[in-house]
């Protein structure tokens, strides 16, 4: 007695002719199910028809810049790092340093580039040095940038964090930002310990642990004040599972 | 959070050419220009080819490094952006396929989930961001065909070329798709 | 058929034994209100005047639900606790507590929204500021999926077979007995899952900011922990891949290390353990800053490349310099990577 659906399907899409449309036609005049079936069908489409392109997340373009840099025929703004034994480790960071920066940039009109170092930690100096020669040099210029980027990603989220500190109950807010002291507490004695031992590879890998903690903390508390502002409170719960400690 | 996407600014014929000129030399700041205007609408696509927003940066990532090496062959008789597009759809392509290669063929079959109970007429119109969502939940195998066909506006011939199939079969895999997000989608 | 219906519950509810009492007549009588195209039932409960007490209103409900189905409940203020009994249906009840005025009641609406193979309620507050909160008990068929979120609310779920996700942000979230644990969460609350396994392939992730997770019983492809301030606790883990992070909390994971397995455990000032009974084969790479490293077990120092023949693990403390550890275990066949900055780090033989 119904037509069966993928007829109603190629009805909705204007694509019968003749004899089966109006036979389709007919039968949805009386037929309060097959014309319920066809107008969703037609809202699927027209909906879909509004999709618009998405902006991908920011830190998609420091990452890609990260590799093109790396392509053989790039010229890249920033000066290059001295080329050292320690190749791939440096390479790594670069990485890393990349991907740290966060739609931040633009959101607080920003050019991205070094820029320095926010903290004035006894040893610093502007954040990129100029073609560093010796290799335990070049070392501390990567990681002095990717420190700078962090530092930048860091203040622009901050920002946002402390204009929407409102939107989140005094309880999340308050866990949020001591869970933050946390993790600064924790950036600061990784510096300080690179800063004493800039070899140590311990030294390293935590100061760059830590800023990735801290972005990630920080963009979600960032993502549940937007939820919580849109008044979908409920969805701010699905925020949370972004809220944990992101690895890789 | 959005990022403003910039345009090509002056004429666009002249613009456009200097700007691949820059990107072929190597001038990176040009081609952070040639990806903030096309990178919305390629990460759109390899997202929803892929059902995930995850595999979707992925996918721009790559997508948008082999433009960087390609641009040297790009001759200009299409617009950069179109040249782009189809560099996109064909890496998205191969990315679906090799999927598929694990995970078996598209068959003509319609199962029994695809037939949905008749209901009541929708009351809340369909959100946007719903939508894609719905989108990403999509099965493999008829959300490739939805998104080419109902998405991106080829019509099922070309999408049978590009994913391998029947024309009718990427029919009814549409349908099956738009069957599936009625289902998905809250009322 | 698919139902959509909101609730504005009816009752008079004075805070005392005798509403519980008027209820299943309100109940019955909401009931029958009902209509398949009927969106909302509104009756207007008596205005009571006593403020600073609690006002509740309780709510009803049972729905069929066939095997595999899924039952979500999205709670903005409030507990949510989900068993798994037997049969084919979905019993949900909710209490609807207000401080003050009785009207205030009315401000949240719990909706529930059927559809074949679905059930999902939740709650909408239309009032700002309102401080009425809504505890759920809902039991669920056993094969169900459960997807359970609060913002500030406990979380409970036992027993149900189905995918689980639990998101809370400033609740505790509990899970026990559910062989497809696919994450619990939360910002402020600790994460306590027991008998817990992953959705087959994939991997099971717990975490929270500040509170601690403990993991007991667990199986998974992939372990996923963390917390930043809070304690990671797995015991009786038997995992393929695991991951664990904390920032100022200490880590210690009993289980096994699985052939060719990798296992990555972070902390900056906490400590880590690992136990480890009967392990595989593995290569360990230790690192810490300032603190120590020590193993029980017999490995060799040195990498595949620098084998020395040594009886008892090595051991090394203090220094300014990097303390770190390489060493093989048996084959050597899965990797186990610990850092730390300052945590000293241990691995006990069980």
């Amino acid at each position: 007695m119904h037509p069966n659906e993928l007829t109603l399907n190629d009805y909705a899409d204007d694509a019968l002719t003749g004899a089966t449309r109006a036979e389709v036609e007919r039968h949805l005049e009386s037929c309060e199910v097959c014309r319920g079936v066809v107008d969703d069908l037609r809202a699927i489409t027209r909906a879909t028809r509004t999709l618009t392109p998405i902006d991908p997340p920011a830190a998609a373009w420091l990452r890609l810049a990260a590799q093109i840099r790396r392509e053989p025929t790039a010229k890249p703004s920033a000066p290059e790092t001295a080329p050292s034994s320690i190749g791939g480790h440096l390479r790594r960071w670069g990485w890393l340093a990349a991907a740290a920066v966060i739609a931040i940039a633009t959101v607080v009109g920003l050019r991205l580039g070094p820029m320095a170092t926010r903290h004035a930690a006894p040893a610093s100096a502007p954040a990129v040095e100029s073609a560093p020669s010796a290799d335990a040099q070049s070392v501390e210029s990567e990681l002095r940038q990717a420190e700078a980027h962090y530092d930048k990603a860091i203040k622009g989220l901050e920002q946002i964090t402390n204009a929407g500190q409102g939107a989140l109950d005094p309880k999340t807010a308050a866990t949020l930002q001591k869970n933050l002291s946390v993790i600064d507490q924790a950036i600061s004695e990784s510096r300080a310990a690179v800063q004493s031992e800039p070899n140590s590879e311990p030294a390293q890998a935590s100061l760059l642990d830590n800023f990735k903690m801290k972005i990630s903390l920080l963009q979600d508390t960032v993502s549940l004040i937007n939820e919580m502002r849109k008044g979908n409170d409920a969805g701010a719960a699905r925020i949370v599972s972004g809220l944990k400690n992101k690895g890789e | 959070m959005p990022f403003p996407s910039k345009e090509l600014t002056g004429r666009p014929e002249r613009s456009e050419k200097d700007l691949v000129a820059r990107c072929q030399a190597g001038d990176v700041d040009a081609f952070e220009t040639l990806y903030r205007s096309q990178a919305a609408r390629i990460y759109a696509l390899a997202s929803r080819m892929a059902g995930s927003a995850d595999e979707g940066e992925d996918l721009l990532q790559e997508i948008f490094l082999q433009a960087y090496r390609k641009l040297g062959s790009f001759n200009g008789n299409s617009s950069v952006g179109t040249w782009l597009y189809r560099l996109a759809l064909n890496h998205c392509l191969d990315f679906v396929r090799s999927k598929q290669a694990k995970m078996g063929k598209i068959t003509d079959t319609l199962d029994a989930e695809a037939s949905v109970e008749p209901s009541a007429k929708r009351e809340t119109p369909i959100a946007r961001i719903d939508l894609q969502r719905a989108i990403e939940r999509l099965p493999a195998g008829c959300r490739e065909a939805f998104v080419l066909h109902d998405v991106e506006g080829f019509d099922h011939r070309e999408v049978g070329e590009m994913l391998g199939i029947a024309e009718g079969t990427s029919k009814s895999q549409v349908f099956k798709a738009r069957m599936k997000l009625r289902a998905m989608l809250p009322r | 058929m698919r139902l959509r219906l909101s609730f504005v519950l009816a009752g008079l509810a004075l805070g005392t034994a005798a509403a519980a009492a008027q209820e299943p007549g309100a109940h019955a009588a909401a009931r029958e209100r009902m209509a398949p195209a009927v969106s909302r039932v509104a009756t207007h409960a008596y205005q009571g005047r006593d403020r600073g007490q609690d006002q509740t209103e309780r709510f009803s409900r049972k729905i069929k639900l066939g095997r595999d189905g899924r039952v979500s409940v999205q709670n903005i203020s409030g507990d949510i606790t989900v068993t798994a009994g037997g049969g084919d249906e979905v019993s949900i009840e909710a209490v609807k507590h207000a401080r003050g005025d009785q009207s205030q009641l009315a401000s949240v609406h719990i909706d529930v929204d059927e559809r074949s193979g679905r059930v999902d309620v939740r709650t909408t507050h239309t009032a700002r500021n309102d401080r009425v909160s809504v505890d759920f008990t809902v039991v669920v068929p056993a094969s169900a999926s459960v997807d359970v979120k609060s913002v500030s609310g406990n979380l409970k779920v036992t027993g149900a077979h189905g995918v689980v996700r639990a998101e809370s942000v400033s609740g505790n979230v509990t899970t026990a007995d559910t062989p497809q644990l696919e994450n619990a969460k939360s910002v402020s609350g600790d994460v306590s899952l027991s008998g817990a396994a992953a959705v087959s392939d994939g991997d099971l992730s717990a975490s929270s900011v500040s509170g601690n997770v403990i993991a007991k019983g667990v199986r998974a492809r992939g372990l996923d922990l963390g917390s930043v301030s809070g304690d990671v606790t797995i015991t009786d883990a038997a995992c393929d891949r695991l991951s664990v992070k904390s920032v100022s909390g200490s880590v210690e994971y009993s289980g096994g290390i699985s052939k060719g397995g990798r296992y990555e455990i972070n902390s900056h000032s906490g400590d880590v353990r690992l136990v480890l009974a009967n392990p595989a084969g593995f290569e360990l790479s230790a690192s810490s800053f300032s603190g120590s490293i020590r193993s029980e077990l017999p490995m060799t120092i040195g990498g595949d490349a620098d084998r020395r023949d040594r009886g008892d693990a090595g051991h090394r403390r203090g220094g300014m310099n990097n303390h770190s550890m390489q060493a093989t275990y048996g084959d050597g066949s899965a990797t186990v990577t610990v850092r730390t900055f300052s945590g000293n780090v241990v691995i006990a033989k069980r």
